[in-house]
């Protein structure tokens, strides 16, 4: 399974993005962020990434803001 | 003359995998990076890997320095206390402050244990604690896995009780206050949550 990760500019957006993910019905999971993407970006939004293009329409007609995405 | 990456203008994680792909192959050579978190990054994975740092500063750029150190003047291993590590988890969260972020927490140290070395020997999971062990905890596939890979899961079967939670158990093994109280007794280290 290949994964991306969505990451924020907060740990409330994080929060938003996972409750609108869930609703959503995509299989998503709060992780740490990992460490090879930054050092403080906090919390990102795991995501297998088949949904990629899905998830990111969703989370913007929800108006959430990201910080970027990752393959992981 | 060391090999020279040059990274600037990448965005993060690029110039850390151009660096770990470089010392490969490499004992020696330079980064050239045009941002402090890039800078950081790279220095930290680097001196996680054995290397030396030496950070040059050249206007706009930084340059990073990097020379693969021999095992003799790497420091000496910190003294490990002997036994069993055991994490002792007795609450729904990490420590005191919002309970949304207590969450958060404990979710990411669960999931991130399967991603980091040592394993611990044992999880406990006592009073609020056992609710991450039932049915619909969000760190149910975390402990699972960590349970495949031979970390011991116990939970206090008297908080089960209490909650009304006894059926609900989806991973590890409940367990009393003997039990319990021995794997503390008997641990190396106990880190509390």
């Amino acid at each position: 399974m290949e994964y991306g990760v969505v990451v924020f500019y907060s740990t409330s957006w994080a929060l938003k993005a996972e409750k609108v993910a869930k609703e959503g019905g995509f299989e998503v999971k709060l992780i740490p962020t990992p460490r090879q993407i930054s050092s403080d970006c906090g919390t990102a939004l795991r995501f297998r990434w088949e949904d990629r293009e899905a998830l990111l329409d969703l989370l913007e007609s929800k108006g959430v803001r990201i910080e970027g995405v990752h393959k992981i | 003359m060391p090999k020279v990456i040059d990274a600037r203008g990448l965005s993060c994680p690029q110039p850390v995998v151009l660096a770990r792909k470089a010392m490969a192959e490499a004992d020696e050579l330079t980064v050239i990076v045009d941002n402090p978190t890039a800078r950081d990054n790279v220095s930290r994975m680097a001196q996680k890997e054995g290397f030396k740092v030496e950070v040059e500063e050249r206007g706009e750029d930084i340059y990073l320095h990097l020379r693969r150190e021999e095992k003799a003047e790497t420091l000496p291993l910190r003294s490990a206390p002997s036994g069993p590590t055991v994490v002792f988890i007795p609450a729904y969260g990490v420590g005191r402050g919002p309970e949304e972020l207590q969450e958060i927490l404990i979710r990411g140290f669960l999931h991130t244990l399967n991603e980091v070395e040592p394993l611990p020997d044992t999880l406990i999971f006592i009073n609020t604690g056992v609710k991450l062990t039932v049915e619909g905890s969000p760190v149910l596939e975390d402990l699972k896995a960590l349970e495949e890979k031979g970390v011991g899961i116990l939970i206090c079967g008297t908080c089960l009780n209490y909650f009304g939670l006894t059926d609900k158990v989806a991973v590890g093994s409940v367990s009393n206050m003997y039990s319990i109280a021995e794997k503390l007794l008997g641990a190396g280290k106990i880190i509390s949550l």
